[in-house]
């Protein structure tokens, strides 16, 4: 199927509210624009699909991004840069250009700092191909990320595919509304689904899903297990995809990590993928040559992911940057430590830090959700340090444990880790 | 000092000759050092200042529980 020439393809899919409301791509209101390059600020999904649609239609330039992020040093920046602001105190571009055919902006998440802004179209942010069975696909993300697009794009693109749409606040009792709905496909962070699994684990059982797919953090087989557990006839498939570099792996078969045979496999609009030693604390670094790269990137990228290799698997475990702690000059992986305890039955969730300590520099510290009727204290506490002093290095088990009653999630449907 | 041992399968010895085993002896190390200072950093509520200790050698469990005693007086 070629991509570029099917992005209205879908104009007949369903586009479904929280609330029930229905409507199909091609019924959506026109937005009234010309050809300038826009950033539409948007309160929600709903309030984007217009926009997205417009430029389906007529391939002006277009950012979209949801109003909560649109500061007024981004206001001023895009203006600068020649975008006009649509959606909330409407304003023209400070220095007016020729809006360019078919492009479309991303903003990075921008957890290190001020959001970069990726390039893409909508034939580079539709790369799923192919023929897929109908699905009802829920939309959980925020309008703008590179995952809302992808949702997205798939309901624009490919016949079948409909769209339940979600405010990313709201997604408490998601489990229920994607029942009511009758949900069969839903894509979101382990983390989303490790906090639907210990808050609505009822309601989940009865969303009719038939495809499960994590992405946006490192996939763990703990995580994998359980909602195959509770999905078992469902596909339950993880995907490495970012703004940067695409969709650039997707595994199907259950496991966490993709098979080593994988790196340097060179196929026709494919990417490549491949490791090289990473730039800080050792290890291997994921490095993807791609044809979904956003504009300005071409070539290997360093995707600044630590990558680990086990039993003919090429893990994705965590950041190269962040991920290492050094307690007394023996250094440990963050990642390797949550992935130890959130493999134990009784844990929901975990993040580890360093926490700075006398004599050693620093030790671990763990902070932990324990699951539905575990409870979190001394008596779990040395449970998890005798699991932990199984499988870890001494230098690697948490000396000290935090315990909390819930998963924090932000609106990116990660945690902090 | 006996949750930290405890947590590892470990015991603190008791009575009269607590207070004078060797830290090498009972399996106390320095990342058990560590940990404990967190343990009561988190029961005080406050950061322990290790500096103003000053150096000195520490073998025996008196002489942990004495350091840390002085540290929160400090």
């Amino acid at each position: 199927m070629s991509r570029a020439a099917t992005t209205t393809a879908g104009a007949d899919n369903l586009l479904i509210g929280a609330d029930g409301s229905t409507r199909r791509w091609r019924d959506l209101p026109p937005v009234v624009r010309g050809d300038e390059p826009t950033a539409a600020a948007v309160a929600d999904s709903e309030d984007a699909l217009a926009w997205v649609w417009q430029h389906a239609l007529n391939r002006a330039e277009l950012l979209v991004v949801g109003r909560e992020r649109l500061d007024p040093g981004m206001r001023a920046e895009l203006r600068a840069d020649g975008f006009a602001i649509r959606g909330e105190e409407e304003a023209s571009p400070t220095r007016p250009r020729d809006g360019e055919s078919g492009r479309l902006w991303l903003l990075t998440s921008g957890s290190t700092g001020r959001p970069k802004r990726i390039g893409h179209t909508l034939a580079s942010l539709s790369t799923v191909a192919g023929d897929l069975p109908p699905r009802r696909w829920l939309c959980p993300y925020s309008p703008g990320s590179y995952a809302w697009w992808q949702v997205i794009t798939l309901g624009l693109s490919l016949p079948g595919q409909d769209l339940v749409l979600l405010d990313p606040a709201r997604v408490d009792g998601w489990a229920q509304v994607a029942a009511e709905q009758e949900v069969t496909a839903a894509s979101g962070t382990p983390t989303f689904w490790r906090q639907t699994l210990m808050s609505q684990s009822d309601a989940l059982a009865q969303v009719p899903l038939q495809q499960v797919t994590l992405g946006g953090e490192p996939v763990d087989q703990a995580i994998l297990d359980q909602l195959l557990a509770v999905f078992p006839t469902a596909r339950v498939s993880w995907i490495y995809a970012s703004s940067e570099v695409g969709a650039s792996i997707v595994v199907h078969d259950g496991r966490a990590g993709f098979p080593e045979e994988w790196l340097g496999r060179v196929r026709p609009g494919r990417p490549v993928l491949d490791v090289v030693p990473a730039a800080e604390g050792g290890g291997e670094e994921l490095v993807i040559t791609s044809p979904h790269h956003g504009t300005g990137l071409s070539g290997p990228v360093r995707t600044g992911d630590r990558v680990e290799r086990r039993a003919g698997r090429i893990l994705i475990t965590g950041r190269v940057d962040t991920d290492e702690i050094n307690v007394g000059g023996s250094k440990v992986s963050a990642a390797a430590v949550r992935e130890v305890l959130q493999a134990h039955p009784d844990v929901a969730w975990a993040q580890v830090s360093a926490r700075r300590a006398p004599l050693v520099g620093a030790v671990v510290q763990a902070t932990v959700v324990p699951r539905s009727g575990a409870e979190g204290g001394p008596v779990l506490e040395q449970h998890l340090s005798s699991w932990a002093r199984d499988r870890l290095p001494a230098h690697g088990v948490p000396r000290r444990f935090l315990f909390r009653t819930e998963i924090p999630l932000k609106e990116s449907l990660k945690s902090d880790v | 000092m006996a949750q930290v041992l405890a947590a590892q399968g470990k015991r603190l010895p008791g009575g009269e000759t607590g207070d004078s085993a060797e830290l090498a002896e009972i399996g106390f190390r320095s990342l058990d050092f560590s940990e404990l200072a967190l343990r009561v950093e988190d029961e005080v509520g406050m950061e322990l200042n290790f500096e103003a200790a000053g150096l000195r050698a520490i073998t025996t469990v008196g002489d942990v529980l004495d350091l840390l005693v002085e540290l929160q007086q400090s």
